[in-house]
């Protein structure tokens, strides 16, 4: 009998465990919502996560879609679609529908709002924040798709099998403008007032924000019933377009913002570095980090945990750290923007005016008198980089003329060693050199190790800064009728840029002169797409026509521009001749230049995909598409 | 969800208490044995009768002479008897000469002998190996084979020790009926994919410890007893993560009884790839691109004066460079040593083995894997009814090799080898000491990958598996308690190193070389990863006979825990000279914790009627961590019944004395089980909170990770159910002569993980429904297996075969919804062969460039402008008059998956000294399909395939747009040009549908006869010669891979063809 007592004691002791608490484990990365909401160490970290989820259309993450239109061309094999076979863009092209972030932002603020352990100071400005970065991501929208639905809480869905209460439709696009504008109306008393604040939204930010929202709406609230009055949603219900809606008070809303943040002078333009020349200056407003004037809002990088592949991607070859670089050109479309320091605009001579070939000792006496911004924002043929000098050329002329397809080629010419192709290429197509003959300095980081894969850069990427304010404050000036008032705001920019003090005046402001000092200001900074979009010009810039030729009379803001051009050097090899080792240039497409960009009056308001409608039969789709 | 810091802290408390409970409750589980075993009646000495009368004595010795100690001789009839010496020796009285002995002993064949009026008897006693091949491993125990009713099939160490496989999944190519087997990856230590009925990855138990896949491909394959495979409802006994078939290894024990024998198996081998694509040289790559440039641009930089001096290729600029040679050096030696132990007196048995195996790589000789296994299997009969057994299997196994920047270090040669252009040259100036700067692709220059230059990768992992377990046979019959905890260790250490380099050119002039390119990046990351396993297992049996009724009872529980934690660390050093990591270096570091859990409770009834009807039913209930507490049991039942119709009485008269049909069983299961593997060991879906750390943002300088919502909680997901009806017959004939099986199956699966999609919510509300437990499949087939064994004089034979089909069928998914009949057609799965290649028919090539411009059908979009006469005419299935992806049909099997037929032929022959062995293996109705390197022309800018240089659509003068056009087998070449329909689309131009057989094993070996072995005192001495994947018949050979390669760019590291010589030595 014991026995089978001891049998079942066995049998008891196999089967009568605790499983549950046995299988019970804990996540190891996982923070509950109430460890979240009593520490405000915590919820910064929700916020941080949220700033890192910033929304944004070109950045230095990804170099390629700065390719897109007529700033540059992609030297490398995977993108040259983009200039080779992209002969129309997708309706797609830079869509936005991102509600996860939306949501994330709601609960961010409905959670800070019920977190009463929170201190009423660190609240308000959390959730300040949070409002200002729902302002981004509908600006960011808005900018893409028109009218979207304005979702200001997160929604719950109740498992009911009825989800038609959370449907929404489109909001009007006015109606978009007018929430942001109003938001950051209310949240610039709620952010700290403190311009040494790069990272996170600042009252100055807010009121910079403020500045190019209101100028957007306003420029197609005035551009889109002159230059595309049938971009709008049939029945029309002002989801696109702005129809019917007054330009002027955004124009007002623009520069009064603008002119809020300069009078206040919390902000100022760059001038550091003036003593070594406007473009060393212009080209270390975006490298320098301690106590810069004019950065206002920026993504901030720092070695090792947080870099930007930008300078590893984009550097010149010749101080390549790594096998590779190079992939970004300029184009010669944008080059050629940058005035002579006379004010007037001109193509960089490679012929005389008899049309004799003129050559140059010294590469970098064709870009001489321009515009300083040219050289802070392009590297030339002859700068340096990394104290070395660029070494572009396609090829040498000999007589019967020499080319190769290898950067650096030496081929031995009656016993000397002739480098035949400059280090930097142009070699024929071959990616990751100088395309165009040019490579991009802005933002490309001088520091040892920034363009090795295991350092890479920590060159912050500026958002918002006083110089866009100045144009933004302009180009809303110059349309409210006050050419004066724009000219003293642009003439302040291109002071600093080199020129002469007052070297525009009122009569000298128009919509193209606004529009060019923009460009060459801003080239690769974000703004290309959004500026040709809003001022209407699009479709006219990007037109689907190949050139063979550039415009000999650069500076108008519709030019067409289908092709990305290159302006590339030659070197003359002929001892003993009088041109021996001089450079010649030659206006060129890149080989793999084909289609001609062609922007469609479908891609204003990008494509609302099937699964968004099918999903909300409330949104409406967007026109020409 | 509510728990805070305080609340988790007390619950880990609790956590750890009960884990202490659960070493007491083992622990008292010991001491309950050791008590019973006190308790019990304690029954086994045998009275053994004196000798009286005649006295006959004897030796009674194994096959080898060895003595046998307490072999049972019995006067046949009587009861009386005696058991031999310590020196096999007996002395017995018999009682008149009619006496007959029976001698008997375990695992040996039953003797019996008339002494007739001898006095003395030598007797020897050949070992039942009918009876231990017989016995099959199951899940919690084992059966007589005939016994089985489910679809179990096995090899054993007879089979799989003539592979010489490094893995254990490599040896398993076409021993076992339903396993698909692919082994696309042939670096050194490398497994193959192996998978039961094409089910999907199985589950591995090692001595009954449920193990994952690296564990079971790094045992050493000579310390495999067994392999069996449960491939239907016999697997439910695993519950939760049976799914897809088990897969169940033992490991070699010692035999009771048996005289100590030292084995040495050791062998060495040279390994060669099978099969790699042909680059072609430097002349046809220029003659190709100055073609693409002229078809592409009509210009090309590249002059014919150019071209005559690469075709004459001696000019200082212009040779050719081959690459291939460069890299691969063929025969690249394989070694492996074995030695064991193994032995047993009545009280303790053992096996104690250690293996070395080194394997090196075609790729240099400085890319090795090196592996050290040991296997330590002791048991322990402390009493007669208390046995305890400490099994240990450990392994140490190395990967060496240059590290080279950019991921896998056995990708970039590979790579290296259709990237880089035969006008390429590794060194400038050919001068070693200078690594030349090739063009914008330093990194795949192979002068770089060393040791010297580059830096080193090197990865250990070193894992310990002890197994302890307890045994008490009770006094009742049959009833035995088991207890068993094993612990589990695994340990990785992962160092990397990758140097600054620099690489030149040459200037011929000044004769100097100048650095031009390089990498100042130097990286340093190291890396550990312990796994912590624990299991705790406790096991009732009950086996007894009443009559004919046949009974075996089972029941156990199984507690299983595992933790696994990694950290890693990388730096950018300032020096290549030093490894020691400096924290001022420190670039990144990251911490990861995982824990698991699980329950099982099993239980298990068998029951048969005179070995005739066969019933089994068993159940597990399984409990698993990953789920939340209310969705986290399951229940997993199985049935199964078999009808051994020889049997019944109305056969006999059928089959007569069975010599002609000699045994048939009918058998068929059904059972449930489960799948876990959709959802990670870290998921925890069913917690909402906040991920950290998800991000880096830095703030004014100063870096914050950031925290993330993780989003809605999923309290409504579970695991997926499989379902498995299995049906088969096992038959046996000519006496056992011939035998077979043949089966069926059908695997129903349900509750794969999907979302509704009948609920529409507005992406605007930022989140979507759950994935719950919605969508169904199944895997159904079948296999049939022959063998026959023979003899003809000396000459031995056996010969077999097996053939499997396993096909994919997606079920339904939840209510799906079709805009149209093609969206339908084109999109849905429902109730449909998942395992299709979707793709263009090609009906032809474009002769003329009059043909192009007269088409109706826009081939690529762009109205036919990027069309050149032999670009591919694809079959304009929905006659719109442009190609799309609406005009894809399906055009074969899957590529990238198993076949969905395999078969495996095995032969061997033996006659006196001469053993002779050869298995092949193949398989079928599967795809491969070419694209970037093998269909691309200059794909990233790299070299031309030679197939394609030899036989391509050109003009007779290039450079000439008049001349005529020349046919041949592939479209016209041009340079990386975008938007090119001919090469960016899939179609049955560039599709194989793949057969293959392939030579796996063929050996041939000779033992030295006896006389000689008895001089030199050894038991055996067998030398042999032996070759894996000597040749392979299959329809891959034009493509230029091997017909078992997955990847679609032929880059894979392909199978080796290995010859080694190898010796067998016990003694």
């Amino acid at each position: 009998m014991k026995k089978y007592f001891l049998y079942s004691l066995f049998a008891l002791l196999l089967w009568g465990c605790n499983d549950d608490a046995y299988i019970n484990q804990d996540p190891t990365n996982i923070l509950l919502e109430d460890q979240v909401w009593s520490d405000p160490t915590i919820v910064e970290k929700v916020l941080s996560d949220l700033y890192t989820r910033y929304p944004e259309y070109q950045k230095l993450s990804s170099w390629y879609e700065y390719t897109n239109f007529t700033e540059a061309f992609p030297s490398a094999l995977g993108d040259y679609w983009r200039v080779e076979t992209q002969s129309v863009y997708n309706y797609d092209l830079c869509a936005n529908w991102d509600y996860d972030y939306i949501r994330k932002v709601n609960l961010f603020i409905q959670k800070a709002k019920g977190a009463t352990m929170l201190s009423d100071a660190s609240r308000s400005q959390f959730m300040a924040e949070a409002r200002f970065l729902r302002c981004a991501s509908y600006f960011e929208k808005v900018k893409a798709m028109g009218g979207v639905p304005l979702i200001t809480e997160p929604m719950e869905y109740n498992f009911s099998g009825d989800p038609a209460y959370l449907r929404h439709p489109r909001a009007k696009e006015s109606e978009v403008y007018d929430f942001i504008i109003a938001e950051l109306d209310t949240i610039k008393t709620l952010l700290p007032d403190n311009p040494d604040m790069k990272s996170r939204a600042t009252r100055g930010t807010a009121l910079a924000m403020q500045s190019r929202v209101a100028l957007y709406a306003a420029s197609i609230a005035r551009y889109n019933p002159i230059r595309t009055s049938n971009v709008k949603c049939s029945p029309d219900n002002g989801e696109v377009g702005m129809s019917g809606v007054d330009p002027i008070k955004y124009y007002e809303k623009a520069l009064a913002a603008a002119q809020e943040i300069i009078t206040e002078g919390k902000y100022s333009l760059y001038v550091k570095k003036m003593a070594s020349g406007a473009s060393e200056n212009f080209a270390n407003l975006f490298l320098d980090k301690t106590n810069n004037p004019e950065a206002m809002f920026v993504r901030d990088y720092s070695i090792p945990k947080s870099v930007n592949d930008w300078t590893l991607n984009n550097q010149p070859r010749t101080s390549t750290e790594e096998s590779t670089g190079g992939r970004l050109n300029p184009s010669l479309n944008l080059a050629q923007l940058y005035e002579k320091l006379d004010g007037t605009s001109a193509p960089f001579p490679s012929v005389d005016s008899l049309g004799n070939t003129i050559y140059y000792a010294d590469p970098l006496t064709m870009f001489a008198g321009r515009d300083g911004r040219l050289a802070g924002t392009v590297l030339l043929p002859g700068m340096k980089f990394k104290n070395k000098a660029l070494d572009i050329f396609a090829a040498t002329l000999m007589a019967d003329g020499l080319h190769s397809g290898v950067f650096g080629a030496i081929q031995t010419i009656n016993g000397v060693d002739v480098e035949v192709t400059g280090l930097d290429g142009p070699a024929g197509d071959a990616e990751f050199g100088a395309q165009t003959g040019f490579y991009i300095r802005k933002y490309l980081d001088p520091a040892v190790g920034s363009g090795t894969i295991g350092t890479q850069s920590d060159v912050w990427w500026i958002r918002y800064r006083f110089g866009e304010v100045l144009l933004n404050a302009a180009e809303a000036a110059f349309e409210l009728g006050q050419p004066d008032v724009a000219a003293g705001y642009l003439n302040r920019l291109r002071e600093r840029a080199g020129f002469p003090a007052n070297s525009l005046q009122a009569s000298d402001i128009t919509f193209d002169r606004v529009v060019n000092e923009r460009r060459v200001e801003l080239a690769f900074e974000g703004h290309e797409l959004w500026d040709l979009k809003r001022w209407r010009i699009a479709h006219l810039v990007l037109n689907g026509q190949k050139l063979t030729a550039l415009t000999t009379t650069p500076g108008k803001a519709n030019e067409p521009q289908g092709n990305v051009f290159g302006l590339v050097p030659y070197k003359v090899y002929k001892p003993g001749d009088v041109n021996n080792g001089k450079y010649y240039f030659k206006q060129e497409k890149p080989k793999r230049v084909n289609a001609a960009h062609n922007f469609r009056l479908g891609n204003y308001y990008s494509f609302i995909n099937d699964e968004i409608r099918n999903h909300n039969p409330l949104i409406k789709a967007n026109p020409n598409q | 969800m509510k728990r805070n810091k305080i609340q988790r802290v007390v619950k880990r408390k609790t956590h750890s208490v009960y884990t202490l409970f659960h070493k007491i409750n083992l622990s008292l589980l010991v001491l309950l044995f050791i008590f019973m075993q006190t308790a019990g009646n304690d029954v086994f000495a045998q009275d053994l009768i004196q000798p009286v009368g005649t006295s006959v004595s004897g030796k009674v010795v194994d096959i080898n002479g060895a003595a046998l100690i307490g072999v049972t001789v019995q006067i046949k009839g009587t009861g009386k008897g005696s058991i031999t010496d310590i020196n096999g020796a007996f002395t017995l009285s018999v009682p008149d000469a009619n006496t007959i002995l029976a001698f008997s002993y375990i695992g040996f064949v039953k003797q019996e002998i008339s002494p007739a009026g001898k006095s003395f008897l030598d007797v020897k006693m050949v070992t039942n190996s009918e009876l231990l091949e017989e016995v099959v491993v199951v899940g919690f125990g084992s059966r007589k084979k005939e016994t089985l009713t489910g679809a179990i099939a096995n090899t054993t160490s007879k089979e799989l020790d003539r592979v010489h496989a490094v893995t254990a999944s490599a040896a398993l190519a076409g021993k076992v009926s339903g396993l698909s087997f692919r082994q696309a990856e042939g670096r050194p230590g490398a497994g193959a994919n192996i998978q039961i009925r094409n089910m999907g990855t199985p589950l591995f138990v090692i001595d009954g410890i449920q193990k994952d896949e690296g564990t079971f491909n790094n045992i050493a394959p000579n310390d495999i007893e067994s392999i069996t495979i449960l491939k239907d409802a016999s697997a439910a006994i695993y519950g939760v993560k049976a799914a897809n078939g088990v897969v169940l290894v033992t490991t070699k024990t010692g035999k009771a009884g048996v005289k100590p024998v030292i084995n040495i198996n050791a062998y060495t081998g040279w390994q060669s790839w099978t099969r790699w694509p042909k680059g072609s040289n430097a002349s046809d790559w220029m003659t190709g691109k100055r073609e693409a440039d002229y078809n592409q641009n009509g210009t090309s930089d590249i002059t014919t004066d150019e071209l005559a001096k690469w075709k004459t290729g001696t000019e200082p600029g212009y040779k050719s460079f081959d690459w291939y040679d460069f890299i691969i050096k063929k025969n690249a030696p394989l070694t492996s040593l074995n030695v064991s132990t193994s032995g047993g007196s009545d009280r303790i048995t053992y096996y104690l083995s250690a293996t070395h195996v080194d394997q090196s790589s075609v790729l240099g000789r400085e890319f090795v894997f090196t592996r050290n296994n040991i296997q330590s299997n002791v048991d322990v009969k402390v009493t007669d009814r208390i046995k305890v057994g400490m099994h240990l299997n450990g392994r140490v196994e190395t990967n060496e090799n240059p590290g080279v920047p950019g991921g896998d270090d056995y990708w970039l040669p590979r790579f290296a080898l259709l990237r880089n252009t035969p006008m390429d040259r590794p060194y400038a100036n050919d001068n070693p000491n200078y690594v030349n700067n090739i063009q914008g692709h330093g990194d795949t220059n192979w002068g770089l990958l060393n040791y010297e230059k580059s830096g080193y990768f090197r990865s250990n992992w070193r894992a310990l598996q002890s197994n302890f377990n307890v045994e008490y046979t009770s006094p009742l019959k049959g009833l035995v308690f088991k207890g068993n905890y094993s612990n589990g260790f695994a340990d990785r250490v992962l160092d990397v190193h990758e140097y600054t380099y620099d690489l030149f050119t040459y200037r011929p002039s000044t004769d100097t070389y100048e650095r031009t390119g390089g990498s100042i990046n130097p990286y340093r990351e190291r890396e550990h990863r312990k796994v912590l396993e624990n299991v705790y297992q406790g096991q009732v049996d009950y086996k007894n006979t009443f009559g004919k009724h046949n009974i075996v009872l089972m029941l156990a529980t199984e507690f299983s825990d595992r933790k696994s934690l990694r950290d890693w660390v990388h730096t950018s050093p300032t020096t290549n000279a030093l490894p020691l990591l400096q924290f001022n270096d420190m670039k990144e570091y990251v911490d990861e914790e995982v824990n698991i859990a699980s329950v099982g409770y099993i239980g298990r009834m068998n029951y048969n009627y005179a070995d005739k009807y066969y019933v089994e039913v068993s159940g597990r209930r399984d409990g698993s961590s990953k789920y939340e507490a209310s969705k986290r049991w399951g229940f997993f039942p199985a049935a199964s019944a078999g009808w051994r119709i020889s049997k019944e009485g109305f056969m006999k008269s059928v089959i007569g004395d069975g010599k002609i049909l000699t045994d048939v069983k009918f058998r068929g299961s059904y059972g449930e089980m489960g799948d876990d593997s959709s959802i990670g060991d870290n998921d925890y879906t069913y917690v909402s909170g906040y991920t950290y750390p998800s991000s880096t943002f830095v703030n004014d300088g100063t870096v914050i990770n950031g925290a993330v919502d993780r989003g809605i909680a999923t309290n409504n997901l579970s695991w997926m159910v499989s379902k498995i009806t299995n049906v088969g017959m096992d038959f046996t004939m000519f006496d056992g002569k011939l035998s077979g099986a043949v089966d069926y199956f059908y695997r129903k699966r349900t509750g794969i993980p999907s979302i509704k999609y009948d609920i529409v919510l507005p992406i605007e509300l930022g989140y979507g429904l759950p994935r719950e437990n919605l969508k169904s499949d199944a895997q159904f087939g079948g296999e049939f297996t022959l063998t026959y064994t023979g003899k003809a004089g000396d000459f031995n034979y056996a010969v077999g075969g097996n053939v499997s089909v396993s096909r994919y069928k997606f079920l339904s998914s939840y209510k799906p919804q079709f805009a149209n009949s093609l969206d339908y057609y084109l999109h849905s799965t429902e109730n449909r062969y998942g395992d299709i290649f979707w793709g263009k028919e090609v009906t032809g090539q474009f002769q003329t460039q009059d043909q192009i411009n007269n088409s109706k059908i826009d081939m690529d979009g762009q109205g036919n402008k990027t069309l050149l006469p032999g670009d591919l005419i694809y079959k304009d299935q929905n006659g719109d008059g442009v190609i799309t992806d609406e005009d894809n049909r399906p055009i074969g099997y899957p590529a990238g998956k198993n076949p969905i037929t395999n078969i495996g032929f095995n032969i061997s022959l033996a006659w006196k000294g001469f053993d002779f062995n050869a298995d092949f293996s193949g398989g079928s109705n599967f795809c491969y399909s070419r694209n970037w390197e093998l269909r691309v022309p200059f794909q990233n800018g790299g070299g031309l395939l030679q197939d394609i240089s030899a036989s391509h659509w050109k003009r007779t003068d290039p450079a000439d747009p008049n001349s005529a056009w020349l046919s041949g087998t592939y479209p016209a070449l041009r340079y990386n040009q975008s938007g090119l329909s001919s090469y960016n689309t899939n179609s049955t131009f560039w599709l194989t549908n793949v057969t293959y057989l392939r030579a796996r094993t063929i050996e041939i070996g000779y033992s030295i006869p006896q006389k000689i072995l008895d001089k030199v005192k050894m038991q055996k001495i067998r030398l042999y010669v032996n070759t894996n994947n000597l040749f392979s018949i299959d329809n891959l050979s034009t493509v230029g891979v091997d017909a078992e390669t997955m990847d679609d760019n032929g880059l894979q590291y392909p199978q080796n063809r290995l010859v080694n010589v190898g010796v067998n030595l016990t003694f």
